[in-house]
C-alpha cells in the first residue's frame, strides 16, 4: 500500500536537505561582508569628518556673529520719534546726493569740495553710530545722529542749490 | 501562553551581532544545506540558488541587529531565502502562476488520478526530487512552500499575490503531475 506524498516528505525531511551548495560560495560571501564592513568604517570616518566640520562652522559662525548681534542696536528701540527722523533724513539725503550727482559732470571740482563735505559729516555719524551700542547714554547718541543726518541734509539742499545755480549761470553765459 | 523559541544558536546569533566572522561561518556551515536546498526546489537552478543563498546570507548577518529573537535564527533566515528565491523566479518569469486551468486540466480524469490513493508508488527521495525538478515553476513553488515549508493556502495567496483557490488547485495539479511524472519514470525504468 503506497502511502501519501505529503506524509512521505513529512517522514523524510531530512533527506530532502542534502543538497549543498559549492565550496567557494562561503568565500563569495566572506569577500561581500569585508567589503561591506569596509564601507561601513569609511562611511562612519566620512560621517564623523562632516559632523566635526559642521560643528566647527557653527562654532566659528557663532563666536563672529554673536557679538555683531549684540552691537546692532535698533534705533528705533532707543527712541522711536528719533528713529523715524532717522529714517526720513536719510531717504532725503540720498535722493539729493542722487540729484547733485547730475550735476557732478557738468562741475567736477566743485561737485568733488561739496562731497568731500558731506564725507566728513559722514565720518561723524558713522563714529556716533559706532559708538552708539557700548553708550551708557543712547538717547544723547541717537539724538546726534539725528543731528547730523539734519545737518547732512541741509548741506545737501544747500550744495544742491549752489551747484544749480551755477549750472544756470555757465548756461545763460554760454548762450 | 505565549510560545517560547529556544533558540538554540542564541550565542553564535550574539556573537554575529558584534560582527564575529567566526559566528558567522559557524552559521553558514549549519545552515548551508537546508537554505540551499530550499533555495534549489523553488529555483530549481544550481547557479541561481547559490545567488540566493549568498544575498540571504549576506542579508541576514547585515541585519542581523534587526533580528529580535522572536522566532529562530533558523525560520528568520528560511523567511528570506524564500522571498529571494521567489524573487529571482519572479524575474525569470513574469507571470509566476498565469496558467490557470489549463496544460493539465484533462488529466485529472485519467486513471493515475482514480488509482492515486490505491497506488503503491515506493516513494524515493531522489525520485521525488528528479520528478519535481520536472514541475512548472507555478506547480513546484506551490508545492514547496505547502509540503516542505509547511505555508498554509492563505500564506501562499499571499506571497505570490495569486487566490487561494488558485493556490489550492495548483498543489492538487502540482501533486498530480508529481505523480505522473514519478510513474512516467519509473515505466521507462522498466522497460
Amino acid at each position: 500500500m503506497g502511502i501519501k506524498i505529503d506524509d512521505f516528505i513529512k517522514e523524510n525531511r531530512k533527506e530532502f536537505e542534502t543538497d549543498r551548495p559549492s565550496s567557494k560560495l562561503w568565500d563569495r560571501i566572506e569577500e561581500q561582508l569585508d567589503k561591506k564592513e569596509q564601507k561601513k568604517t569609511i562611511n562612519l570616518q566620512m560621517w564623523i569628518g562632516i559632523a566635526s566640520s559642521f560643528i566647527i562652522l557653527m562654532s566659528i559662525a557663532f563666536i563672529y556673529l554673536y557679538p555683531q548681534e549684540k552691537k546692532v542696536v535698533n534705533l528705533a528701540d532707543v527712541n522711536p520719534v528719533y528713529a523715524k527722523k532717522q529714517l526720513r533724513f536719510a531717504g532725503l539725503i540720498e535722493e539729493k546726493r542722487d540729484s547733485l550727482q547730475i550735476f557732478a559732470k557738468s562741475n567736477p571740482k566743485l561737485y568733488d569740495k561739496f562731497n568731500a563735505d558731506l564725507q566728513k559729516l559722514e565720518l561723524t555719524y558713522n563714529a556716533l553710530k559706532k559708538e552708539l551700542p557700548g553708550s551708557p547714554n543712547q538717547q544723547l547718541v541717537v539724538k546726534a545722529m539725528v543731528k547730523n543726518l539734519e545737518i547732512q541734509l541741509q548741506v545737501v539742499s544747500q550744495q544742491l542749490m549752489i551747484i544749480n545755480q551755477v549750472s544756470q549761470y555757465k548756461k545763460e553765459n554760454s548762450i | 501562553m505565549e510560545t517560547v523559541y529556544i533558540d538554540k544558536n542564541a550565542g553564535l546569533v550574539n556573537d554575529c551581532r558584534k560582527g564575529s566572522r567566526k559566528a558567522q561561518f559557524e552559521l553558514y556551515k549549519l545552515y548551508e544545506r537546508a537554505m540551499y536546498s530550499a533555495a534549489l526546489r523553488i529555483v530549481n537552478d544550481e547557479a541561481e540558488a547559490e545567488d540566493v543563498l549568498q544575498e540571504a546570507f549576506l542579508e541576514a548577518f547585515t541585519r542581523i541587529v534587526d533580528f529580535r529573537g522572536d522566532t529562530t535564527f533558523g525560520l528568520w533566515l528560511k523567511q528570506i531565502v524564500i522571498n529571494k528565491s521567489i524573487n529571482y523566479l519572479r524575474k525569470r518569469k513574469a507571470e509566476l502562476v498565469s496558467l490557470d486551468g489549463v496544460d493539465i486540466a484533462d488529466e485529472t480524469h485519467s486513471d493515475h488520478q482514480e488509482n492515486e490513493d490505491r497506488q503503491a508508488v515506493e516513494w524515493k527521495v531522489e525520485e521525488v526530487k528528479a520528478a519535481m525538478k520536472l514541475l512548472p515553476d507555478g506547480y513546484r513553488v506551490v508545492l514547496t512552500l505547502y509540503l516542505f515549508e509547511g505555508y498554509d493556502h492563505e500564506e501562499i495567496a499571499h506571497i505570490l499575490k495569486i487566490s487561494e483557490n488558485t493556490s489550492r488547485s495548483q498543489l492538487m495539479r502540482a501533486k498530480t503531475k508529481l505523480k505522473n511524472n514519478m510513474e512516467k519514470k519509473g515505466a521507462r525504468d522498466g522497460y
